[in-house]
């Protein structure tokens, strides 16, 4: 096996160049912080992007910031934060959950498409990929979008790169759009007696003029702690603590979260910190909000759990074990509202016989088999991340 | 403008073709009288006409799905349609395809406030959206100026913005599902009430597809609460370049406003004399900032963008003081095409960005081309993000006037691409910005966007001609050459 760490784009593209010829699939990593996410890649070479980094490019007052693919995501903050700003899409750092060393690069932030809590006011990651360039599987290297905020031109294919985990083109640069960091940031929590009381609070408080930036529901006792978080500047945060105190007036034990407090609890969200570190299985949700408390009553019938709620209730993690919990967990999804879920974390044993992500039905799998294709013909990059449901699966080396 | 030449085949069966769309659909959904076709032979940018072969007024996604997959069977060409209110000839038909019209998908499917999402057929007007919940206090954030009109199906092909994305972000921020309809006749859905969705982003990629990889049936977006207030400011300037730097200074001092809009001399008297909005008609350049939120916090920002401003060298200011003077303050930038069509028998829309940065530059640029092609031109700007709307004024009875036109306007955007920015911020390709494409991307970046569209549409059936200035036929597109150890081209060069 063989590790290729290229430095430029050249680079990358001779190395796809060479393992097309000897038709020899790649694994595309970083630095192999999120492996446990998504299906095993068999593949007997890889190529990292570790090698390939640093900021390139910085504008401030223009929003925007360039970066090479393997540059690191503390890196990436840490530029930022000096200047007062941040990626919105609020990136988890999840190496406590999987174990590693640190929350890896800006590329596989971007393949992966993680979020945090802010997703809910703010968008996703793939909101703010204005542009890249990239190798694709042809051994093509190509551009899409660019460094402006707004701009049709072309498909856009920075959305297509977000979420594809390395299986349509390796990335050498990626241009982010950047946001002013808010000035001033507190919570409001109170208890509830119910998950579906608890849910309601969260509708009320996103459906008001507050502007929450973050929606989440703990288990607390036997109780539910919902808690929402408000951003901006102080006198305005101070201004909605109030408005949103009155409008869940008929709580009595409402309780303020500020400074470090509420930071932490959003990290928390964010990092999935907050389940059992022991877990057989977690489980990510994406679903209707409102119908988050009936799809958890419904679980809960056959499985034991433990779950947390985020993004106003439309972001469930679950941990548990058990074979069937996936198939358990899809069905129940489909028979409420829809949406989707993502086996986040799970021993290599699970994930080799569970589907990671959600299965896609013939005429989307169909679709989605094609765009590889597209992009990567002979099935080099990344086989089998992505459990795509067509062909690509099928014909991977 | 060249579209693509007309299959002969094709016009020779056009027959078979109606009486084939007529078996399949009910009564009144097909129109093939010239006559009435008439009504359908271009879009807002109605420099360009053309008659189609048939157009097709389905009623179902069912209806729609059958349409597409005998034209799919059939080799016969679909231009999609949606309100008509495309500025890049989007939905110009073709002498041999089918024009699909989405015009009777008219009906808002569910209001769900609990959710905060509207779901709704393609062809509502995106105002309708925002009518239809205000009473609740909602709101769908992008309003494209023609947001009376245009449909939310047409804002999807296009991406649309408007005035507020600066802070809200553009169509493909505020889509949360889509049902549509494959090259193939299938019927499927991406997302709906929860966000994101598993594998590749079809959501995203056919946001700003420009009707080139699917047909949307339905559209779920999400609605936001109206802010407690809003309130606007006017502040003009002695120089342009002087609007533009402040316009710099204000976002670089972390203040994102709702919007921020510019308008030059020129703009500025035309929208005067049209709406009387109450603009300084001396000034050179004014600003229209828009604050929402709390009161307290607009209050307070009003003060720090004026602070600001104030360094900047404003020689004007005025803050709306209440609801109907800042929808007076919007009235004129949002009537200045019309107004702007009063004293020019003809003009032509650009839309370009360019990083906000070098906006005085592109001023410059500007005034100097104006000179060199002797037409005037009067800018309104989406200042905040860059996008910049120059409006060519000329007279298309005067001799060869329509032809300095178009090359003054392609040599704004070859100085916006240049200047670090792109073609179109939100008006799309189309056939205006076709030819222009390879001034933005290389032909292997062409190619490898073509090559989604094969993934979608592999007999390019769908609305060909539009975005891309030459058509490569999927199976070359898609061919991989490996032989003696060498990939085809191992030094193309890139640009």
């Amino acid at each position: 096996m063989a590790v290729y760490t290229p430095e430029t784009s050249a680079e990358i593209e001779t190395i796809i160049r060479d393992a097309l010829l000897q038709k020899t699939p790649l694994k595309i990593s970083g630095y192999g912080t999120k492996t446990g996410l998504g299906g095993q890649v068999q593949a007997p070479d890889e190529l990292s992007l570790a090698g390939h980094k640093g900021i390139t490019d910085y504008q401030p007052e223009e929003l925007v910031m360039v970066a090479r693919a393997g540059t690191l995501l503390a890196e990436i903050e840490e530029a930022l934060a000096q200047k007062g700003q941040m990626l919105a899409f609020e990136p988890p750092h999840l190496e406590g959950f999987y174990g590693t060393e640190h929350a890896g690069s800006l590329g596989g932030v971007i393949a992966c498409n993680l979020s945090g809590p802010r997703r809910i006011s703010a968008g996703a990651a793939r909101d703010y990929l204005l542009g890249f360039d990239a190798v694709s599987g042809r051994a093509g290297y190509f551009r899409s979008g660019s460094k402006v905020m707004k701009n049709v031109t072309g498909y856009d294919l920075s959305k297509l790169m977000c979420g594809s985990f390395g299986m349509l083109a390796v990335m050498s640069e990626i241009t982010l759009k950047v946001l002013p960091r808010p000035e001033y940031v507190a919570s409001l929590s109170l208890i509830c007696a119910s998950l579906a009381q608890a849910q309601s609070v969260l509708s009320a408080a996103f459906g008001s003029a507050t502007e929450p930036s973050g929606g989440a529901i703990l288990g607390e006792g036997g109780g539910f702690v919902a808690t929402i978080r408000l951003e901006g500047v102080q006198i305005s945060v101070e201004d909605r603590l109030v408005s949103l105190s009155d409008l869940l007036a008929s709580f009595s034990d409402l309780r303020v979260l500020e400074g470090e407090e509420s930071s932490d609890f959003w990290a928390n969200m964010r990092d999935i910190a907050f389940l059992d570190k022991g877990a057989e299985q977690v489980w990510k949700l994406s679903a209707t909000p409102s119908l988050a408390p009936q799809i958890i009553a419904e679980i809960q019938r056959a499985f034991d759990i433990e779950f947390g709620l985020d993004w106003a209730g439309g972001l469930i993690w679950l941990s548990g074990s058990g074979a069937g919990l996936g198939s358990h967990i899809r069905n129940i999804l489909a028979a409420n509202g829809g949406g989707h879920a993502t086996l986040m974390r799970a021993s290599d044993s699970i994930r080799a016989i569970q589907p990671v992500f959600q299965p896609l039905g013939e005429a989307i799998g169909g679709l989605q088999t094609r765009i590889k294709t597209a992009f990567d013909p002979e099935n080099i990059l990344n086989p089998q991340r992505l459990n795509l449901g067509g062909e690509a699966d099928a014909n991977a080396f | 403008m060249l579209l693509p030449e007309p299959e002969q085949n094709i016009l020779d069966r056009r027959d078979e073709i109606v009486a084939a769309l007529k078996s399949m659909l009910p009564k009144g959904c097909v129109i093939d009288d010239r006559t009435t076709m008439k009504a359908f032979d271009s879009d807002a940018l109605s420099a360009y006409r053309n008659l189609p072969l048939v157009v097709v007024l389905p009623e179902t996604a069912r209806q729609v799905a059958d349409v597409m997959k005998w034209c799919r069977d059939n080799k016969v060409k679909i231009v999609p349609r949606g309100a008509g209110t495309s500025l890049s000839g989007g939905a110009l038909p073709l002498s041999d395809g089918v024009l699909l019209g989405l015009g009777k998908f008219n009906q808002i499917t569910e209001i769900d406030y609990e959710n905060r999402t509207v779901t709704a057929q393609p062809g509502v007007t995106n105002l309708a959206i925002t009518t239809a919940v205000q009473d609740n206090g909602f709101y769908y954030a992008p309003d494209p100026s023609s947001q009376i009109a245009c449909s939310i199906g047409g804002n999807i092909a296009e991406n649309s913005g408007g005035v507020h994305c600066l802070k809200y972000g553009l169509t493909t921020n505020n889509v949360l599902g889509i049902e549509m309809v494959t090259m193939d006749g299938e019927i499927v859905r991406i997302g709906g009430k929860h966000l994101d969705a598993p594998g590749f982003d079809i959501l995203g990629i056919m946001t700003g597809s420009e009707g080139l990889l699917g047909v949307v049936t339905e559209v779920t977006v999400r609605i936001l609460r109206k802010p407690a207030t809003q309130r606007a400011m006017l502040v003009g300037f002695d120089s342009a370049q002087q609007a533009g730097q402040a316009v710099s200074t204000v976002i670089g001092a972390g203040i994102i406003p709702a919007g921020m809009e510019m308008m030059d001399n020129p703009a500025i008297n035309a929208a005067e004399d049209f709406v009387q909005a109450g603009y300084p008609r001396e000034a050179a350049a004014l600003l229209i900032v828009e604050l929402d939120g709390p009161e307290v916090e607009v209050d307070y920002l009003l003060d720090r963008v004026a602070g600001l401003m104030k360094t900047s060298g404003a020689s004007s200011m005025r803050v709306s003081q209440s609801e109907e003077e800042r929808n007076q303050f919007w009235a004129g930038r949002k009537s200045a095409f019309p107004a702007v069509g009063r004293i020019s028998p003809d003009y032509l829309c650009m839309d370009g960005t360019i990083p906000r940065k070098a906006l005085p530059e592109m001023l410059t640029r500007m005034a100097a081309m104006s000179q060199k092609y002797g037409l005037r031109v009067a800018n309104v700007f989406h200042a905040g993000d860059g996008n910049l709307h120059p409006l060519i004024l000329f007279d298309a009875n005067a001799e060869g006037e329509l032809e300095r036109a178009e090359e003054f306007g392609a040599e704004i955007l070859r100085n916006c691409v240049a200047l670090g920015g792109v073609l179109t911020g939100e008006h799309g390709v189309g056939v205006e910005k076709r030819d222009l494409m390879g001034e933005m991307f290389s032909e292997d970046d062409l190619k490898q966007q073509q090559r989604l569209k094969c993934a979608f549409d592999p007999d390019h059936l769908l609305n060909p001609g539009k975005v891309f200035p030459v058509l490569h036929r999927c199976a070359e597109l898609g061919r991989l050459h490996v032989h003696h150890g060498q990939l085809p081209h191992p030094d193309i060069p890139r640009f």
